[in-house]
């Protein structure tokens, strides 16, 4: 029973044997690369990537909810994405335009 | 005018979402563009191969995906080849790609 389950779930249209579940699966590898670079100084980071990566991550975790079929995958990568994005812009901002605050707790 | 119409009424056109999504996506290819003209130091090499390797998957997936969605092709395409330009510049600056003539400056240095 088990296996025809299975079987089922490989011989699926949008299952591992097609690109419709490759390409959105390996979309998790920006946000993973973005959790690796978490470790990077806030100066190596780039503006106009974490934007985009931010933005376009908003935009297909909303449109992700309303293609046929609701593509559950799709919005929780593109959640992902918007979320490291947002904390990589706060990193760099933080740096860029509230120095004074970092300089206050390095001291403590 | 018949061009006009064939585009509004399209099954990936601006009154459908497999429209709109690839006009913000396009925010990350030209994101890279304007990072060409900053110093490779800035280039994140986990990011750049990342995006290589998922806008060659997206290029079929376009290309498969029922209606065929041509813009989002474009739009990966476009990413593809600036990706790649970055990643050769970070490979570049990082060592990878022998510079022959840095070689040959270093061994001068060393007699």
């Amino acid at each position: 029973m088990a296996s025809s389950k299975l079987q089922a779930l490989w011989n699926h249209p949008a299952g591992p044997k097609t690109i419709h579940f490759w390409a959105p699966t390996f979309k998790w590898g920006i946000s993973i690369a973005n959790i690796a670079d978490f470790s990077k100084p806030p100066e190596k980071l780039s503006y106009p990537q974490q934007i985009a990566v931010t933005c376009t991550g908003i935009v297909w975790s909303r449109y992700s909810t309303v293609i046929t079929p609701k593509n559950w995958n799709l919005f929780s990568v593109n959640v992902a994405m918007a979320g490291t994005g947002l904390y990589q812009l706060s990193r760099k901002i933080k740096q860029d335009y509230f120095p004074d605050t970092e300089a206050a707790v390095a001291k403590e | 005018m018949k061009i006009l119409q064939n585009f509004w009424n399209s099954p990936i056109g601006p009154k459908t979402t497999h429209f709109w999504g690839p006009v913000v996506g396009w925010g990350i290819p030209i994101a890279a563009m304007v990072d060409t003209n900053k110093p490779p130091e800035l280039i994140s090499g986990n990011m750049t191969t990342v995006m290589c390797i998922y806008s060659a998957l997206f290029m079929r997936f376009a290309w498969m995906v029922q209606p065929q969605n041509l813009h989002l092709l474009a739009l990966h395409a476009a990413n593809e080849s600036v990706q790649l330009y970055q990643l050769s510049r970070w490979l570049k600056f990082q060592g990878f790609l022998g510079d022959k003539s840095l070689q040959q400056k270093n061994e001068e240095a060393e007699t």
